[in-house]
């Protein structure tokens, strides 16, 4: 997958998507259903890629076929979607997910317009699969997530209006920099940092860049806020590789926040089609660990059953399955509690910067 | 008046599964007759006969005289034309019914109408409408009673010219009819009757009259008729012009018969002997069964005589005792006569006294006849009958000696559990000495019974264990079968017919012989399509389902249900289904609930069956059911015959037929959704199809694809189109010219798309001129626009078939016959 060479994307990504459409001509004027196969896209179906030390899909397809009318109907979809994407890349124009979904009501079949926008989003990652084209590259645009990074980085980014050097702490204010749609239009000019930190929830990273741990300990702060988007995940994929900083992730206690740090360490099971673009393998757990709630005596909840259901699912995860995840999994489901990152304030407000996280991070050999 | 307090206690809701209660009524009446007035008598019971209130008695009236017009007309092989009529006038109703049935012979006037229980066809086999209820005199006297008023008859039998009216009103201390005027009349009618009847009444049971009018000309397809009432006058054609079978009266089975009915048989019969009167009068019985029942008839009469065997194996005491008693005879024959007797009896014994052959005292006397006659043969010395009433008495004394040996192995062997050697020594002991002193050591198996009790109870008490319930009847089972029925002569019919004692015993042993099944070819259900058509004259559906069982038994008498849907179509779908009760093709209009026809409907899941049901309720959906029993007697549950009993045979019958048709049902509803699920497919893909070749086509920039290849495909169908030869690359072409022995110029494509099997689709393509060359197995015809060529091709699922043709180029029409349209794609 060509993502850094830019000037041959569009022709890449459409003549990727006129590959498909013929295809489905082809199947038309021989008289078969049309169909259209893809990786079936469970967590039975992924795979560990050695070379690459991320999960992706396994050998497993399923066949979309117009044989059923909620198949052909995913197919016209799929059609219509094709033949905006041609348009918009021709044009080169881009527009957002949520676009495509309200601009469906407008094409002149009613069976074409999309329901909701699970099955426009889900439609376009099935496009990215059967073309081997990101999104990106065919001008599809996320909504902001309003993911940021703060820290010691100078970067430049190509926008609409022409190239911006911003310094991630000097440039910005308190918010950070907010991390654009399509990350491969950002380049790094010069760092003064020592890791990167990746941090789930909005109060905690407030919380670091008030106590000035991004400055003490030459940390790049990204939130995550909550489930990182592609962007997210892929400026931590660029920070680890390209600046060869170790990344950390920091997340509450919950089989939730286990799941962020997996789509940011090893790929995510809806997009493992671009895990090698989008995973961070070296990426490490800092916590919260079940282990620390123990140790710290955190104050809790209990769990849920969807939280116990969701643990258990875990177990039988591929991505989980270390000895490591195993035990803080099973250490878990056994004391019935979890925890947030905000719960380390229980013990005074700078005990995650003065405390937690130095011992952490010192654990982890993280520290130089 | 004492029958008069037990049998009128007013309660019909009484179960009687038996329908002992018309035939006991029958009696009782009779009974009552001869104490109370008849009048008194139907006042007091009036809610059992149908009566009960001013609305019901007016369906009462209606439906026994529409019952009884049906199955005279019927009898007479004349498709019944009846005509009911209400009005309404000051006083009182009245009640005209007319039918075109063969007429009633004037002297037979008053019997039919005026007397209560006329002809009482009460125990009666015969599948009739008039089995159920008093008949028409019970009309006639509750429009006496009421109105004071006579009833009017007209009737004219077949062949007469005029017709007989008269006026009869009932004496009602005599319950007999008194005509209060009598004469001949001119009628335009060939042959019929009419009876007009004033008498209390109102409309208030409008729904059930029309109900039991309505269902009548579903279940008589055969029947016209015609209703004129308050508010609603209508006339119900008939549906079909074929009388049911004739239904043929079968005598009673014994297991069926009442005691009430067998006593009036008996006193009633031609014949002398119980064996001739069981053979005539009585279905299925033979030679053998009439021997059986006869046997067991005996044993209670007579109780059976005690056999024994013999326990001393040595002949020589018993030779000596046969000689002691023989005087005066020649020393030789003497022996032989005692050494045969021994011989006879012991051969066989000294095995196990399980199994040593024993004998009654009536049968050593016939091996003592026997040998006697043998050795008079032999020896010419005559052994008189004296001398062998002496000789079986001490032969058998003999043989009984023992019996507390054959007792003792008897009772081990029935009681495996007990193994108390003590035990059972003291109860054979015991149990022996309760013959010692009776006659031929004769028991009926409750003397034996009481026998084994004691014996039991006294050793109970001496042993200090308990003998069970289920071993003394084990033990008393086990001495019962070995003993012996006696050949003692049964009383004569006469003798047994004026002792109740005597008919109840003889009762007992009729239910108990082993029988074949009354015969069931005298019923006449409507049968599946009858019902299927008399649903379709009422009801305007979707789809008609019946199901005819075929003959089943319950008590003596051969029955059969059946049972008929009508679903969907104009049937309204949200309320509880209608069931539609029948009995011998009567409507059943009042008391549904406690109708097993109903019970039946609500214990069946019919969710299964596709409506909804809340448990253990009539289901709710589309739907009319139709539940007919016929049978030779009906139970029901009350005497106004509104509801059928719950008698586990029948109701085990009406549950199949009814899942039958239900199944029937099922399917269709089946694929009635898979029609419409097909249909919803094929709109939305005809919808969705040409949509995305055009978008593909306008991405791709390349020309709109053909899409009848996809759609056929899609749509599971059959595929007919025309292909130019030209077109074929090269292999193809050779192949199909090969094949078809000529070089066609144009292939009709025929492609199976199909997942269910086999087509054969009909193909007829019209061509302007005559085609040069047609493949094998094409036919050929001209019509006025050119000629058709036609194909029947048999082609199994996923094959493609190509039918060759030279048409010179000339335009070629296609048609598909024979699969459903929805079937077939056909692409020019």
């Amino acid at each position: 997958m060509s993502v850094d060479d830019n000037t041959n994307d569009s022709n890449d990504a459409q003549a990727a998507l006129m590959d498909l459409a013929d295809q489905f001509h082809t199947q038309l004027a021989t008289g078969e259903i049309p169909k259209m196969e893809l990786p079936t896209r469970t967590k039975s179906n992924i795979v560990f890629d050695e070379d690459s030390d991320v999960w992706v899909y396994g050998d497993r397809t399923s066949t979309r076929t117009a044989n059923s009318v909620s198949g052909a109907r995913k197919l016209l979809r799929a059609a219509y979607t094709l033949n905006f994407l041609v348009q918009q890349v021709e044009e080169d124009r881009s527009s957002t997910l949520r676009e495509l979904y309200y601009l469906s009501e407008s094409w002149d079949n009613d069976h074409a317009a999309f329901s909701k926008q699970g099955q426009s989003n889900n439609l376009v990652e099935d496009l990215e699969i059967v073309s081997g084209v990101t999104r990106e590259q065919f001008n599809m645009r996320p909504e902001e997530s309003g993911a940021t990074v703060l820290g010691p980085l100078e970067i430049r980014e190509e926008t609409r209006r022409g190239e911006r050097d911003i310094h991630c702490q000097k440039d910005v204010g308190e918010g950070g920099y907010q991390i654009p749609s399509d990350v491969d239009h950002v380049e790094f000019l010069d760092h003064d940092a020592e890791f990167v930190l990746c941090v789930e929830t909005g109060g905690m990273r407030d919380r670091l860049v008030e106590n000035g741990f991004d400055d003490d300990y030459g940390a790049i702060i990204v939130h995550l806020k909550g489930q990182p988007a592609r962007a997210t995940r892929r400026i931590t994929k660029r920070l680890c590789t390209e600046l060869e900083l170790p990344v950390g992730v920091f997340t509450d206690a919950d089989p939730w926040s286990y799941r962020i740090h997996a789509s940011v360490a090893y790929g995510s099971i809806k997009s493992a089609h671009l895990s090698e673009h989008l995973a961070t393998p070296e990426a490490r757990y800092i916590g919260i660990r079940p282990e620390d709630i123990v140790q710290y005596d955190l104050p809790t909840d209990p769990l849920s059953d969807s939280d116990i259901n969701a643990l258990e699912s875990e177990l039988d995860d591929p991505r989980f399955d270390s000895g490591e995840w195993r035990e803080q999994i099973e250490l878990q489901l056994e004391v019935g509690k979890k925890a947030e990152q905000q719960a380390l304030a229980s013990r005074g407000l700078d005990f995650v910067t003065d405390t937690y996280l130095p011992t952490r991070l010192d654990e982890m050999d993280l520290l130089s | 008046m004492n029958q008069q307090t037990t049998f009128g206690n007013g309660d019909d809701s009484v179960e009687d599964p038996d329908g002992e209660g018309v035939s006991s009524m029958a009696e009782e009446m009779a009974a009552a007759q001869r104490s109370i007035s008849v009048a008194e008598f139907f006042e007091r019971n009036k809610q059992m006969l149908g009566f009960d209130s001013r609305s019901r008695s007016l369906v009462t009236a209606v439906k026994e005289g529409v019952d009884n017009s049906l199955d005279a007309a019927e009898e007479a092989g004349i498709l019944p034309d009846i005509s009911v009529e209400i009005s309404e006038g000051d006083d009182f109703y009245t009640l005209v019914i007319e039918d075109n049935g063969p007429g009633i012979l004037p002297d037979q006037i008053p019997n039919v109408f005026g007397q209560l229980l006329y002809g009482s066809r009460f125990h009666v086999r015969e599948q009739n409408r008039g089995q159920q209820g008093l008949g028409i005199s019970a009309a006639v006297l509750y429009s006496q009673l009421t109105s004071g008023n006579p009833a009017r008859i007209i009737s004219k039998s077949i062949g007469h010219d005029t017709a007989h009216r008269c006026e009869l009103m009932i004496n009602t201390d005599e319950n007999e009819p008194q005509l209060s005027s009598d004469e001949e009349v001119e009628w335009e009618r060939d042959h019929g009757t009419r009876i007009e009847l004033d008498m209390e009444a109102n409309m208030r049971a409008r729904q059930q009259m029309l109900s039991y009018i309505r269902y009548n000309s579903i279940v008589n397809p055969h029947a016209r008729i015609s209703y004129d009432g308050p508010k609603n006058t209508f006339t119900l054609e008939r549906a079909s012009d074929e009388l049911p079978p004739e239904t043929e009266e079968i005598l009673p089975h014994p297991h069926g018969i009442q005691i009430g009915p067998l006593q009036k048989m008996l006193a009633s019969t031609d014949s002398y002997s119980l064996s001739g009167f069981l053979g005539s009068e009585f279905s299925r019985v033979g030679e053998k069964s009439s021997t059986a029942i006869l046997d067991g008839f005996r044993d209670r009469l007579f109780g059976r005589a005690g056999a024994w065997s013999a326990t001393d194996t040595n002949d020589s005491a018993l030779i000596d005792a046969i000689e002691d008693v023989v005087a005066n005879k020649p020393p030789g024959a003497k022996l032989t006569f005692a050494e045969q007797i021994a011989d006879r009896l012991l051969d066989g014994s000294g095995a196990s006294p399980l199994t040593a052959p024993r004998y009654a005292t009536h049968e050593v006397r016939e091996i003592v006849a026997e040998v006697s006659e043998s050795v008079e043969e032999d020896t010419g010395t005559v052994f008189g009958e004296t001398v062998q009433r002496k000789a079986t008495k001490v032969a058998w004394a003999n043989l009984a000696e023992g019996r507390e040996t054959d007792l003792r192995a008897l009772a081990d062997e029935a009681t495996s559990a007990q193994k108390n050697g003590d035990l059972l020594t003291g109860l054979a002991q015991r149990l022996s000495n309760k013959f010692k002193d009776v006659d031929e050591h004769r028991a009926t198996h409750d003397t034996l019974r009481d026998f084994v009790d004691r014996a039991a109870d006294t050793t109970e008490t001496r042993t200090d264990t308990t003998i069970g319930e289920t071993a003394r009847e084990n033990i008393t089972e086990a001495v019962w079968d070995e003993m012996r029925t006696v050949p003692d002569d049964v009383p004569k019919v006469k003798a047994v017919a004026d002792d109740r004692d005597l008919v109840s015993a003889l009762l007992a042993s009729m239910r108990e012989a082993d029988l074949i099944s009354p015969p069931s070819d005298c019923l006449s259900p409507v049968g599946e399509e009858g019902v299927k058509a008399g649903l379709k004259s009422e009801y305007d559906a979707e789809l008609y389902a019946a199901n005819t069982r075929s003959a089943s038994v319950h008590g003596g008498d051969p029955f059969i249900a059946e049972a008929g849907i009508a679903y969907g179509g104009e049937i309204d779908e949200n309320e509880q289904i209608d069931i539609l009760r029948f009995a011998n093709r009567v409507p059943l209009v009042y008391q549904p609930g406690a109708c097993a026809m109903t019970t039946v409907t609500k214990r069946i899941q019919w969710r299964n069956y596709k409506l909804s049901q809340s448990d253990g309720s009539i289901p709710k959906g589309p739907v009319v059911l139709f539940v007919h029993v016929v049978s030779t007697n009906i139970p029901f549950t009350s005497e106004s015959k509104d509801a059928v009993a719950s008698v586990p045979e029948i109701e085990d019958e009406i549950e199949q037929a009814i899942r039958g048709a239900a199944r029937k049902m099922k399917s269709h509803i089946k694929s009635a959704d898979k029609r419409r699920e097909r249909q919803r497919k094929e709109t939305a893909i005809a919808d969705i199809f040409p949509a995305f070749a055009s978008k593909i086509a306008s991405t791709t920039g390349r020309e709109k694809p053909d899409i009848a290849d996809s759609l056929a495909r899609v749509m599971n169908n059959v595929l007919v189109t025309q292909r130019k030869t030209d077109s074929f690359d090269e292999d193809t072409l050779s192949e199909l010219h090969d094949e078809a022995g000529f070089k066609a110029d144009t292939s009709i494509e025929v492609w199976n798309f199909a997942n269910d099997g086999t087509s054969s689709p009909e193909i007829t393509v019209t061509v302007k001129d005559e085609p040069e060359e047609i493949g094998d197995g094409a036919t050929i015809s001209e019509n006025g626009d050119g000629y058709e060529v036609t194909w029947t091709p048999t082609i199994s699922s996923d094959e493609r078939m190509r039918l060759p043709l030279i048409t010179d180029g000339s335009r070629v029409e296609l048609a598909v016959d024979g699969l459903p349209d929805e079937r077939v794609t056909v692409a020019p």
